[in-house]
């Protein structure tokens, strides 16, 4: 009876114009979301590859080299682009795609693309995530808001309770009457989306689909609840956008400025400062006349039992500045630690705010997926603070143990440089963004028994 | 078949049905007549169970209505004033829709059958309904009540609106049915049509049920006069 139900309102959703045109409209957006994102994923793609193949070729193009002077002239780590980005691409627009690897300082994110573009990019882009968050929920809505509010206005209401069907069985009919279409056309742009993008798991992509499928499981049977609630299909329609306002533009902006405003980051300044005034506390690889190296000096040359420092086996010069890499490493992860805090707080409020809307589980996991999160961004600048320090570590040992104290003109062989190994950053596994979003999965499920509870709940009033 | 036994509906001070007793056999077309505000509509919704009785009791076919209404919808076919039906659907894909909601289904030759015997023509079968008049719709009607074999026949002013032809044949649908022993409970504003396919008359005001006769016993000219006597004492 369900699906009698459910066959009839496909058959009237094909056949009306309404839908036709919204269908027609939405399928072109979502087309042309692809392609242009497929198009800068591509570009950028392009320019990445050239970009960390040339930083590469710069490096190694030094020849034989002074190490520490190596140090100095750096490199960069590049974040790959994952290829779901295309489809979500969550804060990659703000955080930046490259770290400058240099001796004694840990560089923010570079090449950020927000910084590129124009104030227009406040509009934001059409990506298919975009039509995802807030235009199929809208289709939702414009599909479903008078669904069981018509029946009552033309009358068919009083037949259909004559013929036997009972109010649950007629509610889930048209519930997956207007599913149905939707999940046909969220399919469209996933397959869309993977013949477009090459060399992606599947298993991300499925969960990504089933995520959304889920997103707008809750948001048709919410609308079904109202279109319920409601014997007017025009106060249905301003109730259903009201609760779309509110759940995908109202409760994100709220999240955001109640998490900034609990637990605020430092700013810049602040950052630096803090991080200059506990390295002065330290040892400064260059300054052999602070009380941190002159302590170093001693404490070295009463280990290897020698009265002076160009009787130590390496260069106490390269060796000072191995260590005051160390320290200054060590500071850098302090602070970067204490970021990571509050950005562990901030997060950990966002996922309890989720609970307001289905919106924000469904973007959280979406980003995930896609490896376009915040945390996506902390574990490769992580990663490529430990290439940095491990590249300080090689560079320093070689100068040390090659060269003698004061020999500031030794050169490196040039096959040093290829010892430093290219910087690689994974994806996380399938089951480590899972586990990290077992929250969001969580609220999503309740927020889908909820909904479906109360669609039984008010099925049975109408 | 359908009994109204000291049926009473009140809204808070107002009483829409005043103990209320009548008694459809099956083939009896019983027709309700009365003005705006009578208890006809009153009547009709308390055996189609929409609303609930304030006392006594609304039976078809010897169970209470309100106590099993699942029972009775298999039992029962209602036609309103106006049937509303679902435009960008044919009419033989409304017949299939609404049919299949009380759990029936059909090959669509069965359809196409009884689409026919409720006299729609075969061109109309599967244009869409927005297309369709008044009478074509209340067609559909008829259509829906034979395919759920039903035994009882709840009207609502069928006929209102419809041009003499179309409500003439109407009622014939209606007397086919009466042969088939379908019991009909009509409420109508039309006299005419009342003395001429009804079996039996009742006369309904404010909430009561004020005269009840049989349609052998009574002409038009008569019928008329006792109506407008009831309406205007």
């Amino acid at each position: 009876m369900i699906f009698h139900v459910a066959k009839k309102e496909i058959k009237e959703t094909f056949r009306s114009g309404q839908f036709k045109w919204m269908f027609g409209i939405v399928a072109i957006l979502s087309l042309v979301a692809v392609f242009i994102s497929h198009k800068h994923w591509q570009e950028k793609n392009l320019q990445r590859e050239q970009a960390q193949e040339h930083a590469r070729e710069l490096w190694l193009a030094q020849g034989a080299t002074n190490p520490h002077n190596a140090a100095h002239y750096g490199t960069y780590a590049f974040k790959p682009q994952f290829p779901l980005s295309l489809i979500d691409p969550g804060v990659e627009k703000y955080t930046g795609i490259s770290i400058f690897l240099e001796a004694h300082s840990r560089n923010e994110a570079d090449n950020v693309a927000a910084a590129d573009q124009t104030g227009l990019s406040r509009f934001g882009d059409l990506t298919p995530d975009f039509i995802l968050l807030f235009i199929v929920p809208l289709m939702i809505i414009a599909l479903g808001h008078h669904s069981i509010t018509r029946e009552k206005e033309q009358g068919t209401i009083r037949i259909i309770k004559t013929q036997g069907i009972s109010n649950g069985q007629l509610v889930w009919g048209k519930w997956f009457g207007n599913y149905i279409p939707i999940a046909l056309l969220t399919t469209f742009l996933f397959i869309l989306a993977a013949v477009f993008i090459q060399d992606f798991n599947w298993k991300f992509l499925a969960t990504m689909w089933l995520v959304y499928l889920v997103y707008f499981a809750i948001i048709n049977a919410i609308t079904l609840v109202v279109s319920s609630l409601t014997s007017n299909s025009g106060i249905s329609l301003v109730m259903l956008l009201t609760i779309w306002i509110v759940s995908c533009l109202a409760v994100p902006k709220i999240a955001s400025s109640y998490t900034n405003e609990k637990y605020p980051y430092p700013t810049r300044q602040e950052f630096e400062s803090a991080v200059a005034e506990d390295k002065k506390q330290g040892i400064d690889g260059h300054d052999p006349w602070s009380e941190a190296s002159k302590k170093l000096e001693q404490e070295t040359l009463k280990t290897y039992q020698v009265n002076r420092l160009e009787d130590l086996p390496f260069n106490f010069d390269a060796f000072r500045m191995q260590k005051g890499e160390e320290h200054d490493a060590e500071i850098y992860f302090k602070h970067n630690e204490k970021l990571r805090e509050v950005y562990q707080a901030q997060s950990k409020v966002y996922k309890n705010l989720a609970f307001l809307s289905p919106f924000l589980p469904t973007r959280f996991m979406s980003m995930s997926l896609a490896n376009t999160d915040y945390a996506t961004h902390w574990n490769f600048a992580d990663l490529a603070e430990k290439h940095r320090v491990e590249m300080q570590r090689i560079l320093n040992d070689n100068f040390a143990e090659n060269s003698k104290l004061g020999e500031w003109n030794y050169r490196a062989d040039a096959s040093l440089l290829s010892e430093v190994p290219d910087f690689q950053f994974d994806a996380p596994k399938f089951n480590e963004v899972m586990s990290s979003n077992q929250s969001n999965l969580l609220i999503l499920t309740v927020w889908l028994l909820f909904s479906f509870g109360l669609l039984f709940f008010v099925s049975t009033r109408i | 078949m359908l009994h109204a036994v000291n049926l009473t509906k009140k809204y808070q001070e107002s009483l829409a049905l005043d103990n209320l007793n009548l008694s459809i056999e099956p083939g009896d077309i019983y027709c309700l007549l009365g003005a705006n505000g009578a208890g006809k509509s009153t009547t009709i919704n308390l055996f189609l169970n929409f609303i609930a009785p304030t006392s006594g009791k609304a039976i078809i076919n010897q169970i209470e209505v309100s106590k099993d209404p699942q029972a009775i919808k298999k039992l029962i076919a209602y036609i309103p004033e106006n049937l509303v039906l679902y435009n960008e659907l044919s009419g033989l894909e409304n017949l299939e829709y609404f049919v299949g909601l009380a759990g029936m289904k059909y090959h669509e030759d069965e359809m196409v059958n009884f689409l026919q015997e409720a006299g729609l023509q075969d061109e109309a079968f599967k244009k869409r309904v927005k297309t369709y008049s008044k009478g074509m719709r209340q067609k559909i009607g008829v259509a829906m009540a034979i395919a759920k074999k039903a035994r009882v026949l709840l009207l609502d002013e069928p006929t209102s609106g419809l041009d003499p032809k179309a409500s003439n044949e109407f009622s014939e649908l209606l007397l086919r049915l009466s042969q088939q022993n379908v019991a009909t409970l009509m409420a109508t504003h039309d006299l005419f049509r009342a003395k001429e396919t009804g079996t039996d008359i009742g006369i309904m005001k404010s909430g009561k049920l004020v005269e009840q006769l049989s349609t052998e016993q009574i002409n038009h000219s008569d019928l008329e006069k006792l109506y407008l006597n009831h309406m205007n004492s």
